[in-house]
């Protein structure tokens, strides 16, 4: 599970005084984060202040826009390669942080772009679905164009909230590891039916996509 | 790779204080003594003068017939009163507050024929229907899901099992360490929920943090190819440090003060939870590790010593925080 390197010959007092060294900072860095924090301990009792990072990853998962998205982003990335893959993995989840801290600071109120939310992954999936070879240059491009559209939603709408950016935080954990996980494992699909597979889901995803878009016009129009 | 996603979670973590166990869950008991009368006790997660702003909302017909007791006791507070029910404790049966919360809360009402019936609220679902008519049976799963939820909330156990993961070299090692730890802390968790010994929850808290210390520096030894007695044979620090473990996953059953009949089947699907719980976060973990090599992603030399670190001030800061606490508690 750990790597190794070079410095593994280092003399065994060099070791320990390196070890005293690491105790004396972490501590170091420990006290001064105590001096620097409030006295909330009270405050939060047995609630430690995580519920907003655990309601920004349950946010993710309850929001089929945003998860379609995610999804759809990773599907291509990994369709493409693992340089695609790795670029998509740091791209959506950066530019989701992002977004979302800025919609964080300057919404006043919860901002809904449905039409714009649902043709980002259908508009993805489709490019699932056709399996289109794509520069890595533009899978970024449209990676943070998605990670820029959901996250701002995403930010106006923790703006509602006590703890917003740590929901933030929570939400880009999430999109991080959905994205690592399904990009990885897309990228090490061989079979050519399993990659016509993900075709398909791409396919279902520009469907929902499609559907989404026709409610949403309708309840405009 | 593994070490930047604990720089990642470690990161998350910082972010704001954190209690071992914000997730232990509240009990609600009502013993029915008369037609109309019923014995209650309401169990809260609280720390000295503070608790939990929960308080259960009963159906408009019933108010509390005398004053409310208060008994402290480490970590909780458990309130006792008569509740009078005109024409029967039939109707809604609320608690407010729970929507705010991670907290679940534990229903139990014990009628006077013997029968009982059990719900678990949580936030999403804050309310049950009670009343003779709708007696169910215990829900067992209940308990899994409690032990999922107890672990997979309880930051600081999840970052012992990741210091660990980060110590680790191979997958056998990986198995006996998780292996050790689970045969640790189901002991313990075994004993105290049993009754046969307990551990006062503030030097426990404590005691858990000086556990996720302890971690850090090993991390930061074994990623400069140094050697000790813990990255050499981890799986008896991790039993060592785990039934330090199992008696703080037992503050999530024995808050409930549960009746002696449902502890034998409380206590095995709640430690089945805790482990599902456990083992999931492990394979997130060793999935994750596996994308990024799938992905080909090269960390910076920055972003794989950071974890050491991160996991090493956490510990420090927990223990520094609640020996403080410890302390003011005390004093």
């Amino acid at each position: 599970m750990s790597s190794s390197n070079p410095q593994s010959e280092r003399p065994a007092a060099v070791g320990m005084t390196t070890f005293a060294a690491v105790i004396l900072r972490t501590f170091l860095l420990a006290a001064l984060w105590l001096a620097v924090t409030p006295a909330t301990a009270h405050a939060h009792l047995v609630n430690t202040g995580f519920g907003p990072f655990y309601d920004g990853i349950s946010h993710l998962f309850l929001s089929l826009d945003d998860l379609l998205a995610v999804l759809a982003m990773a599907l291509l990335a990994g369709l493409g390669g693992s340089h695609h893959g790795r670029l998509t993995l740091f791209a959506l989840a950066a530019a989701w942080l992002g977004a979302g801290l800025l919609g964080l600071e300057v919404a006043r109120i919860e901002v809904s772009w449905p039409m714009a939310s649902a043709l980002s992954f259908l508009l993805v999936g489709l490019l699932v679905a056709i399996n289109r070879d794509l520069p890595y240059l533009a899978v970024a491009a449209l990676a943070i164009t998605v990670g820029l559209l959901h996250g701002y939603l995403n930010g106006t709408a923790m703006s509602q909230i006590d703890g917003g950016t740590l929901a933030l935080v929570g939400i880009a954990a999430a999109v991080f590891t959905i994205v690592a996980l399904v990009a990885a494992f897309v990228t090490s699909l061989r079979a050519a039916w399993a990659r016509v597979g993900v075709r398909v889901a791409g396919s279902w995803i520009a469907a929902i996509g499609l559907l989404m878009l026709g409610w949403a016009a309708r309840s405009v129009g | 790779m593994i070490r930047y996603l604990a720089a990642l979670v470690g990161l998350m973590l910082v972010t704001g204080p954190s209690w071992a166990h914000e997730v232990r869950p509240a009990y609600l008991e009502l013993t029915q003594t008369a037609p109309d009368t019923f014995q209650a006790v309401w169990k809260v997660p609280g720390r000295g003068d503070t608790r939990l702003a929960l308080s259960p909302v009963f159906p408009e017909q019933c108010v509390r017939a005398t004053e409310t007791r208060s008994l402290r006791t480490p970590g909780a507070v458990v309130d006792r009163w008569t509740l009078k029910c005109d024409g029967g404790l039939e109707g809604e049966l609320r608690i407010a507050g729970l929507q705010m919360t991670l907290t679940d809360v534990m229903i139990r009402v014990v009628w006077a024929s013997g029968d009982t019936q059990t719900a678990l609220l949580q936030s999403t679902s804050p309310s049950v229907e009670v009343g003779k008519g709708d007696q169910s049976s215990t829900p067992l799963l209940g308990y899994l899901r409690l032990g999922v939820e107890h672990i997979l909330l309880g930051i600081d156990h999840l970052l012992f099992v990741l210091g660990l993961l980060l110590i680790v070299k191979d997958r056998w090692v990986l198995f006996k360490t998780i292996t050790s730890f689970t045969v640790a802390h189901s002991i313990t968790l075994g004993i105290a929920t049993l009754g046969y010994a307990s551990a006062p929850l503030a030097p426990l808290n404590a005691a858990i943090a000086l556990s996720i210390l302890f971690l850090g520096p090993e991390i930061v030894r074994s990623w400069r190819g140094q050697t000790s007695f813990t990255i050499r044979h981890p799986w008896v620090v991790a039993f060592a440090f785990g039934l330090l473990h199992g008696f703080g996953f037992a503050s999530g059953l024995t808050t409930l003060g549960l009746p002696a009949v449902e502890i034998p089947a409380a206590l095995l699907l709640f430690n089945i939870g805790v482990e599902i719980g456990q083992i999931g976060f492990v394979l997130l973990v060793l999935a994750l590790e596996r994308s990024f090599h799938v992905l080909e992603v090269h960390w910076p030399r920055w972003a794989e010593v950071t974890p050491g670190y991160v996991v090493g001030s956490l510990g420090a800061y927990w223990t520094i925080q609640r020996t403080v606490m410890l302390f003011t508690g005390l004093s």
